[in-house]
């Protein structure tokens, strides 16, 4: 990689020129591990004594203009993986590629900026994630003032109009702070910052969980519209499968860590394959009084990734567990095109 | 039959700083012993503090303005305190929708479910102990006996939410209010909870009202439905029948917002603009600003709750105009997921 020193110069250099979007993934990750240390404090020391081990080898691509569905319970490592690949956490192991670039590898502050530019993010609380004591206007120009410094602010003030005005905002609200908006309002903020630089990725980490089913409805609808505005590729992490199954284009189901199952959604529901996305997909309640399923229900509760179990992590409870899943992990496989599996025994 | 629980024109009010908040206007609905009832609605709908208004465990600053609750034929809104004590926990009891904060952190289990054994039961300490852990080992708590001495944050999620609903059947109350019960836990826990709880209801011959805004749990568990929405119940009956044929604009409205895994469709229905404030709620019906079919009279009337067909009640002026129907298509594609499933 040439070394860049200017930032006019940086304009000049396109970092991603030998990535071809029809062959390659937009993000791909490569064996992903993200280990978080326990540690204990004696008097002067302290010492590491467990990992918890909440992203731990994970493989999984996105391809540019879809939206890939991130599914598990909490504590899976779902939003771990998120803010690993935005850069928010160091990776333990394993590296991320976005455009074809290793985002870890050491880089220049523009380097990093400029993947920064595509690649942005939607966190679940909009209560939090927002600054409480600046102006909306204000919150949506920082990524402006990061990203194009020299930008006049009139400029920079004529964007943010146009970005709230596509989040279904008014111009008035420029001016309002973040406790003057109900949840779902403060969520298109949140989306309106995200969007402002106009990335090509967004990661949506729970983005609508926190809200109403009518307001949710709202955001939904949103979301898909501006991916189509903008050729926008989502990862969207959530726990509901209605969500999931409605937004997604492929869905990959993680548990402790692990990528369980990742297929085109269609497949997920018609040819499920891992024991525990059966397993998912039977314990949600279904909103119609005449289905009455034969519910799969697991016993017990997910195991702490500070000591997940040895081979696959769903083995203890599995109900096709067999002594093979308790002595070797089984890898992520291609058991069908496209369809990827990590399982000793899948059910097609 | 007769109902257990009779509400009858409930009001309550909080008093803010910002002004009189409005959460509960007029509100009538029935229980029937040994009936599980869904009370259904969004955020700040009125559900929680129902379930509060009739326990009167209300915040300081609200107050039963109206209104009479029946519960075996006693009005509960004006009996005294110590009488209300002697029902809170062994004729009505509650389970909350946070498992983390529901159980005092500095208190063992233990003694936390013999306070309210005690409370009610002139017993001795090992025998109230008996009746905490046959009902912990009723939820299915493994190892009860060992395990009640541990603390809350010693057990998980799902664990301290089946302590709850022990603690609350321990002395086999008449009536359960669940409010919330499986929301802030995961779909693979919730079924485990949900199951027990249903057993539970049917085993103990509950008459149970459980609230929530999952409308997947309310299929499953309930025979009939109660939908609120702005401090009034817009409509009620058979849990069937409101989702296969709601009459009121909301209700479809609620029914269509939500993403299904049997819908396939991009676009999903909305109902514009946000839940009402209820320091000045809306003149008329209180749905009406977000209507499709508001016409001028809704602005201006509250719509009277009118009775029909069986056990049916809807709030709207124009229900009988609608055509609400849940299309055929969808029934069609249901019922070959059924058979799928």
């Amino acid at each position: 990689m040439k070394m860049v020193t200017t930032y006019e110069e940086y304009e000049a250099v396109d970092l991603f020129a030998d990535w071809d979007a029809k062959t390659q993934p937009i993000i791909n990750l490569i064996n992903l591990r993200k280990w978080f240390p326990v540690s204990q404090q004696s008097v002067l020391f302290s010492r590491v004594v467990a990992q918890i081990k909440a992203v731990d080898g994970v493989k999984l691509f996105l391809n540019k203009g879809e939206t890939l569905g991130l599914v598990g319970e909490s504590g899976c490592g779902k939003s771990t993986t998120a803010r690993v690949i935005s850069k928010l956490e160091e990776p333990t192991e394993g590296s991320v590629y976005f455009k074809g670039i290793d985002v870890f590898q050491p880089m220049t502050r523009e380097e990093e900026l400029s993947i920064k530019r595509q690649l942005q993010m939607v966190f679940q609380d909009p209560y939090s994630s927002l600054n409480p004591r600046r102006m909306v206007l204000d919150l949506i120009k920082e990524p402006f003032d990061i990203h194009y410094p020299d930008m006049a602010y009139e400029e920079k003030e004529s964007r943010v109009l146009e970005i709230l005005a596509k989040v279904g905002l008014e111009d008035y609200h420029a001016l309002r702070y973040p406790h003057e908006f109900s949840g779902g309002q403060r969520q298109r903020i949140g989306i309106a910052r995200a969007l402002a630089i106009h990335p090509e990725v967004i990661l949506l980490d729970e983005p609508v969980s926190a809200l109403d089913v009518s307001v949710q409805a709202q955001i939904l609808n949103l979301l898909h519209d501006l991916q189509l505005d903008f050729n926008l590729t989502f990862m969207f992490i959530a726990h509901d499968l209605s969500v999931i199954k409605h937004v997604s284009d492929r869905v990959a189901v993680m548990y402790l860590g692990k990528i369980m199952e990742m297929t085109p959604t269609g497949d997920l529901f018609r040819k499920t394959a891992h024991p525990y996305s059966v397993s998912l997909l039977s314990a949600i309640p279904r909103p119609d009084p005449r289905i009455k399923m034969d519910r799969i229900i697991l016993e017990g509760d997910v195991p702490s990734p500070i000591n997940p179990p040895s081979g696959c992590p769903f083995h203890p409870r599995c109900y096709k567990a067999q002594e093979i899943c308790n002595q070797k992990t089984p890898m992520l496989e291609e058991i069908e095109p496209d369809h990827y599996v990590s399982c000793h025994f899948p059910e097609i | 039959m007769k109902p257990i629980l009779d509400v009858s024109e409930l009001s309550t009010y909080f008093y803010t700083e910002s002004g009189v908040v409005e959460a509960l206007d007029g509100v009538s609905f029935d229980v029937r012993p040994g009936e599980p009832v869904g009370v259904v609605g969004e955020s700040g709908c009125g559900k929680t503090v129902t379930g509060k208004s009739i326990l009167r465990i209300l915040d300081k600053n609200g107050s039963i303005v109206a209104g009479k609750i029946f519960y075996k034929g006693i009005n509960l809104v004006d009996l005294p305190d110590l009488q209300m004590r002697k029902i809170r926990g062994k004729e009505i009891s509650m389970i909350f929708q946070d498992p983390m904060t529901s159980l005092n952190p500095i208190f063992k289990v233990e003694d936390q479910m013999i306070e309210v054994i005690a409370l009610h039961r002139k017993c001795k300490k090992d025998e109230a102990k008996q009746i905490a852990i046959d009902s912990l080992e009723l939820v299915g708590i493994p190892e009860a006996e060992k395990r009640i001495i541990d603390y809350p944050h010693q057990f998980s999620g799902g664990m301290r939410q089946r302590i709850l609903i022990a603690r609350a059947l321990a002395l086999r109350p008449s009536l359960l209010i669940a409010d919330e019960p499986t929301t802030a836990l995961d779909v693979t826990i919730q079924a485990q909870v949900l199951e027990i709880i249903k057993e539970m209801q049917q085993r103990l011959g509950l008459a149970m009202m459980l609230i929530t805004h999952n409308l997947g749990v309310v299929a499953e568990i309930t025979k009939r439905v109660h939908i609120f929405y702005g401090g009034r119940v817009v409509e009620s009956g058979a849990t069937e029948d409101i989702f296969l044929d709601p009459k009121h604009p909301y209700t479809r409205a609620l029914f269509d917002s939500i993403p299904s895994l049997e819908k396939d469709k991009t676009r999903l229905e909305t109902i514009p603009g946000t839940v009402p404030r209820l320091i000045n709620p809306p003149k008329g019906c209180r749905f009406h600003p977000r209507c499709k079919y508001a016409t001028e009279v809704c602005s201006r009337v509250r719509p009277p709750e009118i009775s029909f067909g069986k056990e049916r009640r809807v709030a709207c002026h124009h229900f009988e105009e609608l055509d609400l129907h849940v299309d055929e298509e969808l029934f069609v594609k249901q019922a070959t997921v059924k058979e799928e499933v």
